[in-house]
């Protein structure tokens, strides 16, 4: 049985469905991410997990509780929200002890839980400051330890680092990492960037369209996805169209490569930019259309058979001049993926 | 709408220089003074003022003889006492009933609204004394009329439109997501009443809570019409004193003197409680 165990979850306000048949399982401790553009049901399905939203059919449970008939304020589930939603009347310990004073937990344990929180969010010594003395990202802290406080079962983060500069982002997403390890509390995350998805997530769900598209680690759904939108969203793709017979493909322009797995017929692969070696060749097939120069790497766009293709090359000593013909090979087996049409731009 | 655009980006930007600074403050004392302090100083002058003939700039002769007069008035004191519970209960029965509607105004969207916010503030757009011809009617049927509690009731009918606005203004500032964190740190809806909608909405109070009790206070219409000769309050009573076959200007300088006073007094409490971190407070970051 696992810590949560999200099923058939479905909400529909009026004649649109918002939520198709969700179910997401959860371990104990584990930091998952629900990744998705906005409006892909991440944000519905976090409102009802949380308690302020209804779903209009399926159950969820916690540690084998049922949960959704309940009302927010008896489940054992805190969030961190986007907009901090820091209590504006009320000093950061005061903030703190707010959802401990409502549970009746008793003043000494209080104090010992608001110190404990307060230490390891970062924040020691500001206890008596209101939340507009404090920065954004200070602000942000008192929001996790307000929900790490209360020790719940669950931790929901509704996109808590999006209001954030980038490099706060960074540290704080560091930060949150050393969190999770330290307290091991059972984790959501949502957010729509898939930079922070991959670096804090044990596991990662792809949602689109109010669907799950793909669960999995980071690195098996950047190295494997199976699904066209993952490969787009989770990093820099191309989607390409081979004519395969067993493990080995035609791609366009005639050039043979070898499947990740068995195909008859139209094949759709995924090829990262990374995984195409490009070598200078005046009888090859492609022509550059662009460099990029980014320091670590070089990004190139090579128009070949009709097609364009992200290429990167990395610690390359000399660049291609755009114009140039080039020949690509490819590392290791193209990526089979299970769509059957791809979608129109990548 | 064309020129403005164009004239728009040309404009020059304002910015305050120090050497303006004499300027702006003479500027503004001017105003206040003119606005302010020059009606009341006319009107003290009119309330001691023993004759006051159009070649003189100032009175010639002075008396106290009116204020003594009036202020030596048994029935004074009991009018104004009248008055102060009348405004604090108006006070208090408005808030009350106020922040329920406001509430719903402010959160939730619902067909007709605009009609209903119209309906809110009829009784402003709508003259007291129609609105109070029309109830003093029912009152009398009710057996309301001439009874404090009648006042009271036809005050809360002038008062309570602005305390609607002024809270829904107040409580559509409040973020859905802080009631929905208080919710999920265990707090139920008295919780959330307690802790977070009213500590938030108490600048909307006060404010509310001050136009209420000097409306109440200085109302006169409407409490005339339902109270008057049996409930007196302070406008009631100092109103009677104004002859129509004598000069009104001195009667009427001291009584807008003693009507200027508990709007001051409130005033001031409220400059003392409201400071700005409790303003702050209430309207928050978000």
């Amino acid at each position: 049985m696992s810590e949560l165990e999200i099923s058939n979850i479905t909400k529909d306000y009026g004649a649109t469905r918002a939520l198709h048949p969700v179910s997401i399982n959860v371990e104990r401790g584990e930091f998952v991410t629900i990744l998705g553009p906005s409006g892909c049901g991440k944000s519905t399905l976090l409102r009802i997990l949380m308690g302020i939203a209804r779903p209009s059919a399926g159950e969820i449970r916690l540690a084998g509780t049922r949960i959704d008939p309940l009302p927010p304020e008896t489940r054992d589930i805190a969030m961190v929200f986007q907009s901090y939603a820091l209590f504006p009347h009320m000093s950061v310990g005061k903030n703190l002890s707010f959802g401990l004073r409502m549970k009746n937990v008793p003043s000494p344990e209080r104090a010992r839980r608001i110190e404990h929180a307060l230490e390891i969010c970062n924040l020691t010594g500001l206890v008596e400051r209101m939340p507009r003395q404090l920065s954004g990202g200070q602000q942000q802290r008192v929001a996790l330890a307000r929900a790490i406080v209360m020790q719940p079962r669950l931790l929901l983060f509704d996109e808590p680092l999006s209001n954030l500069d980038a490099k706060l982002r960074d540290t704080l997403r560091q930060e949150l990492v050393y969190l999770h390890r330290r307290i091991g509390t059972t984790s959501i995350y949502v957010t729509h960037d898939q930079a922070e998805a991959m670096a804090m997530s044990d596991r990662i769900v792809v949602m689109d369209g109010g669907r799950v598209v793909e669960t999995g680690t980071p690195l098996d759904l950047y190295r494997a996805p199976t699904r066209a939108f993952t490969a787009g969203f989770l990093g820099q793709t191309n989607l390409l169209t081979a004519d395969a017979d067993g493990t080995r493909a035609r791609l366009p322009w005639g050039q043979l490569v070898a499947l990740s797995a068995q195909a008859k017929g139209i094949a759709r692969v995924s090829v990262r930019p990374e995984t195409i070696a490009i070598r200078q060749d005046d009888t090859g097939a492609g022509t550059v259309t662009s460099v990029s120069f980014m320091g670590a790497n070089a990004l190139y766009t090579v128009g070949i058979a009709g097609t364009t293709l992200k290429v990167s090359q990395a610690g390359g000593e000399s660049l291609i001049a755009a114009g140039s013909r080039v020949s690509l090979d490819f590392n290791g087996a193209l990526h089979l993926l299970k769509d059957r049409e791809l979608p129109e731009a990548a | 709408m064309a020129v403005v655009a164009e004239t728009l980006p040309k404009a020059r930007a304002r910015v305050f220089h120090e050497d303006d600074r004499l300027l702006v403050s003479a500027g503004l004392y001017a105003a206040l003074g003119l606005t302010i302090a020059l009606p009341l100083v006319l009107m003290f002058l009119w309330s001691v003022a023993d004759g006051w003939a159009p070649p003189n700039v100032i009175p010639r002769d002075y008396t106290l003889s009116r204020w003594l007069d009036m202020i030596a008035d048994p029935g004074l004191l009991r009018a104004a006492l009248n008055s102060t519970v009348i405004a604090v209960v108006v006070t208090f029965a408005t808030a009350l009933i106020a922040l329920p509607t406001a509430w719903a105004m402010a959160r939730f969207p619902f067909r007709l609204k605009r009609l209903v916010e119209i309906f809110i503030l009829a009784p402003v757009i709508i003259p007291g004394l129609v609105v109070a011809v029309g109830i003093g009617q029912v009152f009398l049927f009710l057996g309301l009329s001439y009874s404090i509690t009648g006042v009271i009731l036809v005050q809360i009918v002038g008062t309570l439109p602005l305390m609607i606005r002024l809270m829904t203004a107040t409580l559509e500032t409040i973020p859905d997501d802080l009631i929905h964190a208080a919710r999920s740190l265990g707090a139920g809806t008295v919780g959330v009443v307690l802790h977070i909608i009213l500590p938030l909405a108490v600048p909307g109070l006060l404010a509310g809570g001050l136009l209420s009790f000097i409306g109440s206070f200085e109302e006169f219409d409407k409490s005339f019409i339902v109270g008057a000769p049996v409930v007196e309050t302070l406008p009631i009573k100092l109103y009677t004193f104004l002859d129509p076959y004598s000069l009104q200007l001195p009667i009427a300088s001291i009584i807008a003197f003693i009507l200027l006073l508990p709007a001051l007094i409130v005033f001031v409490i409220a400059g003392r409680i409201l400071r700005d971190d409790l303003m702050a407070a209430g309207m928050g970051k978000l």
